[in-house]
C-alpha cells in the first residue's frame, strides 16, 4: 500500500511539473502574457470573464496558483476560434482518440505476443533471421508514412476504405454508442487502426520474443524439463507466464505514449481526435485550446504510467507479496 | 552486464582493448556491419549530393512548351518524376540526405554527451546531485514527446535547430538512467576500489576506469537517437511545422500529402523518402543491437 | 554386496559446442550407485560432476550432447530419448539453488501439486493432501504451501526442493550441491534430514559436492572427479583414510578437520586443464607433485583394489606417496614446476 502511494505521488508530481513547464512556456511565448488566454477573437464579455477567471492582471505567482485551481475544476479557458470552453471541445474529441488508441494497441499486442512467442520458439531458424529485421523495419518506418501508403493503395486506389474523417457526412445517430458501433464509423476506423497496429506490433513482438528467450534459459525452466512436464506446460504455463509480465506493463505505458504519438496518424486520416486538435490549435495559435490538448495528453500519460506501476505491483508476486521469515 | 574479471582498460585508454573492441564490433556482427554500410552510403550521398543531383531541388522546372513540369511520372530525365509544382523529386531525395544526417547526428551527439555526462556524474557522486539530476530526468520523461516538439516548434518557430533541441531535451534521460545504473554497479567493482585505495583521483577513476566501460552504452543510445531524431523531424515537417525552405524527407512527405499525391497514386513521390527513413533508422537499430551484444553478451543460439 | 546397482554410468562422454571449439566436459567417466546407498560425487568446479548428473536425466544445455558411453538405470539403458517416463517418477533432482529452480510467479504449493497431478495423475484434492504430507516430511509447515518462493528462507527453500523431489516416490535422488549455498548450521540440519529420509524411504542417492567434508559426513561411497574423468572411487572410509590418488590426497589436505592432527591448509597449486584441448595420459599431471614421464605418455587403465579404484599410474606406490602427501612441503615444491 505504501508503494502505491509512493507511485501515485511520483506520477502526480511529474504531472505537476509538466503543468508548470507548460504554464511558463506559454507565458514566455512571443506576445503579451495576456495572450495565453485573451485574443481579439473573443467578444468583450468573454475577454473580461477570462481576465477575472485566470487573474491575468495579478502577479505571475498568483496566476500560477489560480491556474492550477482552475485546472482541477476543469476550467481551461475559452478557445479563441471556437469561442467556447476548451474543456467541452476536448471532451467531445477525446473518445475518438481513446477508441483509436485502445483498438490499435489491443490488436497490436495480441498479435505481437503470439508472434513473439512463436518466433522465440523458432529460434535459430531462417524464419527468425528474416522476421526480426522485417519487424525492425516496421518500427523504423514513420507511422504516418505507413498510413500514407495504405491510404493511397487501399483507399484511393482500391476504394476499400474511406479516405478520412470518422464519419460520412449527413449521417445522424440516436446515441454515441450507436454512432461508435455503426458500420460507417468502423469503416472509417479501420484504416487508421490497421496503420497504427502495424506500427505498434513491433514492440510487443520483440519484447515477448526476447523475454521468452531469456526465460527459457532460466533454471526453473530446466527444472520443469527435469520433472518431465509437457513442452506445452513448460512453454505456456511457465515460460510465457513469466515473459508476459513486462509486456503487460508495456501495454499500459503504450496507451500513454500512443495518445501523444497519434498526432500524426490523426492528421493523415483526418481523424477527429485530441492529437489533431492539438496540431490545428498550434497552427492557428489558439493558445488555450493548444494548452488544453497538450495537458490532456500529458494527463493520460501520467495516468497510464501510474496504471503501469500498479499492474507491475499486482502481477509480480515478488512485489505484491512481501518477504516473510 | 559483462562479467569480466579483468578491468577493461589500461591507463592511456585511447588504444585500449575496449576501444578496439568497439570499433571492431561491426566486423563480427553482420547486421551491425550492414548498418554501418548504410550509414556510409548515406554519408557519401550527402557529401556528393551536388554531383549526384545537379538540379536545384527547390527550383520550379518548366517543360519545353513553357508550362510548369508538374506531376510528371518517372523518366530518364526525372528518375522519380516531379512534384505538383514541377520540382525534381529525385533531387529532393538526394539533397534531403543532408538534412537527415545533420539532424540525426547533431541530436545523437547531444543525447550521447548529455546522457553520458549526467549518467556518470549522477551514478558516481550520488547524493543530492544524483537526486536532482534524476528528478530533472523524470520531468523530461513525463512530457509527451511529439506534442511537446510540436508546441515548441509551433511557437518558437520552424527552425530545424529547435527540433533537434526538443528531441535532445526529451531523449537524454533514457541513456542517462541506464548509464547511471551501470556506473553504480561499476563503482563497487574490485579494481575501482583498488584504484581508490592506491590514491587515484576522482577524475582519474571516472575517466580512466569507469567511462570506457560505459562507452558502448553511449553508442547504443546515440545510434537509437539518430533514428528517433530523423523520424521526429519528419513527423514535425509532415505536420507543417517544419522549415518549408529546407529540403528534407519529411518536407517531401508533407508536400506530397497536401498536394493530393495520394489520390493521384504518385507512389514515386512519397514512397522513396519513407524507404530512406526506414533504411537509416534500421541501420541505427542494427548498430545499437550490435553494441548491446558487446555489452551484455548473450548466447545468440550459436 | 549382492545388490545390483540402481545406476551404472559407463564411460560417459558429454561434449559441448563452444565458440572456440568442442569442450569435453565429461570424458570417459564411470561409476556405480549401489541400491540404497548414498554416493558422493566430488570434485572442483568444472570437473564435470554436475554435467554427468544432468546427463543421467537426459537434460543438457542446447549446445551439449552425449558423445559416448552408457547410462544404465535398473538394468535399462537410458538416454535422452527414453528418460521421459522415468523423470521424477523414478529419478528426481534436487537443485543447488532452489530459488532459481522454482517459478517465481506460482506458489510453491501450486508447483508441488502440478508435479503430482500432471506427472502423478492424482486429482487436485489428493495432490493437495499429499503436498501437505511432503512438507511435513521435510519439516515445513503446511501453511507454507500458499507462499511464493521468494518468501522462503534459503534453508526452507532447500527443504521445499527436497519435498518436491520426493513427490512421486522416486528410487534415485540426484542432489546437486544441495547444501552449498547454506550456512553451516542449516547445512547440518539438511544433511541429517537427507540421511533420515534416505533410510526411511530406502532411497539411493547421488550427492554432488565440492566439499569433501559433506561426503565424509553423509556418504557411503565416494567418486572423485577431475577434468571430466573419475580419478578415484570406493567406500568413503577407505578412500578418505587411505587415498590412492594424489588429487584426492590434495583435496583431503584442504579440509584439515578430516584429519586428526591439526594441519595447515595446503592448497593444490595451478588450475584444471582446458577441456577443449585434446589431452593424453593423466590430466592431473601438470599439478601433481609425484608426476613422472610415464604419467603423460599415454592412457592407461585404472587400478582396482577390492572396491577401491584409482586412476594413478603409480598406484603401486600409493602408500609411500600418501605419506609424502601429508607433508605441506611436497605441495609447495610442486608449485614451482606446476603449470598455471
Amino acid at each position: 500500500m505504501r508503494l502505491v502511494l509512493e507511485r501515485f505521488t511520483h506520477n502526480a508530481l511529474a504531472l505537476l511539473a509538466v503543468t508548470t513547464i507548460l504554464f511558463f512556456m506559454f507565458r514566455l511565448m512571443p506576445g503579451t502574457p495576456l495572450a495565453a488566454f485573451i485574443n481579439e477573437n473573443l467578444n468583450a464579455d468573454q475577454q473580461q470573464a477570462m481576465l477575472e477567471q485566470f487573474g491575468l492582471d495579478k502577479p505571475m505567482w498568483q496566476q500560477y496558483g489560480i491556474y492550477l485551481g482552475n485546472l482541477l475544476t476543469g476550467q481551461m479557458g475559452l478557445s479563441f476560434f471556437q469561442r467556447r470552453p476548451v474543456t467541452d471541445i476536448l471532451l467531445e474529441v477525446l473518445p475518438n482518440s481513446v477508441i483509436l488508441t485502445l483498438t490499435s494497441l489491443i490488436i497490436a499486442y495480441i498479435f505481437g505476443v503470439l508472434a513473439g512467442a512463436w518466433l522465440a520458439w523458432k529460434r535459430g531458424s531462417w524464419i527468425e533471421r528474416v522476421a526480426v529485421p522485417v519487424v525492425l523495419a516496421t518500427r523504423a518506418a514513420p507511422e504516418f508514412w505507413i498510413g500514407m501508403v495504405l491510404l493511397a493503395f487501399l483507399s484511393f486506389h482500391l476504394g476499400w476504405f474511406p479516405s478520412g474523417g470518422a464519419s460520412s457526412p449527413g449521417l445522424a445517430y440516436t446515441s454515441n454508442w450507436g454512432r461508435i458501433f455503426s458500420f460507417d464509423y468502423l469503416q472509417h476506423l479501420a484504416l487508421p487502426v490497421i496503420t497504427l497496429a502495424l506500427y505498434l506490433q513491433g514492440l510487443p513482438l520483440l519484447l515477448m520474443r526476447s523475454n521468452m528467450l531469456e526465460v527459457m534459459h532460466e533454471e526453473f525452466v530446466t527444472m520443469a524439463r527435469m520433472k518431465g512436464l509437457s513442452e506445452w506446460r513448460i512453454v505456456i504455463g511457465h515460460a510465457a507466464r513469466n515473459a508476459l509480465l513486462p509486456v503487460v506493463t508495456a501495454f499500459a505505458l503504450g496507451v500513454g505514449l500512443s495518445m501523444g504519438g497519434n498526432v500524426v496518424i490523426e492528421t493523415v486520416f483526418s481523424w477527429p481526435g485530441i492529437g489533431r486538435m492539438l496540431v490545428q490549435a498550434v497552427s492557428v495559435h489558439d493558445y488555450p485550446l493548444a494548452q488544453g490538448a497538450f495537458l490532456m495528453i500529458a494527463l493520460v500519460l501520467a495516468l497510464m504510467n501510474f496504471v503501469a506501476d500498479l499492474l507491475y505491483m499486482v502481477l509480480d508476486p515478488r512485489v505484491s507479496h512481501g518477504r516473510k521469515g | 552486464m559483462a562479467e569480466r574479471a579483468e578491468p577493461l582498460v589500461a591507463p592511456g585508454w585511447r588504444l585500449s582493448p575496449v576501444v578496439r573492441r568497439m570499433l571492431a564490433m561491426p566486423l563480427r556482427d553482420p547486421f551491425a556491419f550492414t548498418g554501418v554500410l548504410i550509414y556510409l552510403l548515406f554519408a557519401a550521398v550527402a557529401l556528393f549530393a551536388d554531383q549526384l543531383a545537379p538540379t536545384d531541388p527547390m527550383e520550379i522546372l518548366f517543360t519545353k512548351a513553357g508550362k510548369v513540369a508538374a506531376n510528371l511520372g518517372p523518366s530518364a530525365e526525372f528518375p522519380l518524376g516531379t512534384t505538383n509544382l514541377g520540382r525534381d523529386i529525385y533531387a529532393q531525395l538526394i539533397h534531403g540526405t543532408r538534412s537527415a544526417l545533420a539532424v540525426g547526428l547533431s541530436a545523437a551527439a547531444i543525447v550521447a554527451t548529455v546522457g553520458t555526462v549526467v549518467g556518470l556524474v549522477s551514478g558516481y557522486f550520488g547524493g543530492w546531485v544524483d537526486a536532482l539530476l534524476m528528478r530533472v530526468a523524470d520531468m523530461a520523461l513525463s512530457l509527451p514527446f511529439l506534442p511537446f516538439v510540436i508546441v515548441l516548434t509551433g511557437f518558437l518557430g520552424a527552425d530545424t535547430r529547435n527540433i533537434v533541441l526538443a528531441v535532445a531535451l526529451l531523449l537524454w534521460p533514457n541513456s542517462a538512467r541506464v548509464i547511471r545504473s551501470q556506473v553504480l554497479s561499476l563503482r563497487e567493482r574490485a579494481y575501482v576500489e583498488a584504484a581508490r585505495v592506491t590514491g587515484a583521483s576522482q577524475a582519474r577513476i571516472l575517466f580512466v576506469h569507469i567511462a570506457p566501460n560505459i562507452l558502448p552504452l553511449s553508442f547504443v543510445y546515440a545510434a537509437i537517437a539518430i533514428g528517433w531524431a530523423i523520424i521526429t523531424e519528419a513527423s514535425v515537417n509532415f505536420l507543417g511545422f517544419g522549415d518549408p525552405t529546407s529540403v528534407s524527407w519529411g518536407m517531401m512527405l508533407q508536400d506530397a500529402f497536401t498536394s493530393q499525391a495520394l489520390s493521384r497514386g504518385q507512389y514515386a513521390w512519397f514512397v522513396p523518402p519513407g524507404i530512406c527513413i526506414i533504411l537509416v533508422v534500421v541501420a541505427g537499430f542494427f548498430i545499437s543491437r550490435g553494441y548491446e551484444e558487446v555489452f551484455m553478451p548473450r548466447l545468440r543460439g550459436r | 554386496m549382492t545388490h545390483a546397482p540402481v545406476l551404472s554410468v559407463e564411460d560417459l562422454q558429454i561434449h559441448y559446442r563452444t565458440r572456440d571449439g568442442v569442450a569435453r566436459a565429461v570424458d570417459g567417466a564411470s561409476f556405480v550407485v549401489p541400491e540404497g546407498r548414498i554416493v558422493g560425487l566430488v570434485g572442483e568446479s568444472g570437473c564435470g560432476k554436475t554435467t554427468a548428473v544432468r546427463a543421467v536425466m537426459g537434460v543438457l544445455a542446447e549446445n551439449g550432447w552425449r558423445a559416448g558411453g552408457k547410462v544404465v538405470f535398473k538394468g535399462q539403458s537410458i538416454d535422452a530419448s527414453n528418460t521421459r517416463p522415468l523423470l521424477w517418477r523414478d529419478i528426481a533432482y534436487v537443485p543447488q539453488s532452489a530459488m532459481s529452480s522454482l517459478d517465481p510467479v506460482y506458489t510453491v504449493g501450486a508447483q508441488v501439486v502440478e508435479v503430482l497431478t500432471k506427472r502423478g495423475g492424482a486429482s487436485r484434492a489428493v495432490a493437495k493432501a499429499r503436498a501437505a504430507e511432503l512438507f511435513d516430511l521435510v519439516g515445513l509447515s503446511e501453511r507454507r504451501l500458499a507462499d511464493y518462493p521468494h518468501q522462503f528462507s534459503g534453508g526452507m527453500r532447500q527443504r521445499a526442493a527436497i519435498a518436491m523431489a520426493l513427490a512421486l516416490e522416486p528410487s534415485l535422488l540426484l542432489a546437486d550441491e544441495p547444501v552449498t549455498a547454506l550456512d553451516v548450521i542449516v547445512q547440518r540440519q539438511i544433511l541429517d534430514m537427507l540421511r533420515d529420509l534416505q533410510q526411511r524411504l530406502r532411497l539411493s542417492m547421488v550427492m554432488v559436492t565440492h566439499d569433501i567434508s559433506v561426503v565424509a559426513y553423509l556418504c557411503d561411497e565416494v567418486v572423485v572427479m577431475y577434468a571430466g574423468q573419475v580419478v578415484e572411487s570406493g567406500p568413503v572410509r577407505e578412500v578418505l583414510a587411505r587415498p590412492r590418488h594424489p588429487y584426492t590426497m590434495g583435496l583431503r589436505n584442504a579440509f584439515p578437520d578430516l584429519l586428526s592432527n591439526a594441519m595447515e591448509l595446503v592448497p593444490i597449486h595451478g588450475s584444471p586443464p582446458d577441456l577443449r584441448e585434446p589431452l593424453a595420459g593423466c590430466r592431473f599431471a601438470p599439478r601433481c607433485p609425484f608426476v613422472q614421464p610415464a604419467c603423460t605418455a599415454g592412457d592407461f587403465p585404472a587400478a582396482l583394489n577390492g572396491g577401491h579404484l584409482s586412476a594413478c599410474r603409480r598406484d603401486g606406490e600409493a602408500d609411500a606417496i600418501r605419506i609424502a602427501a601429508l607433508d605441506p612441503e611436497t605441495w609447495q615444491r610442486s608449485s614451482n614446476s606446476a603449470m598455471s
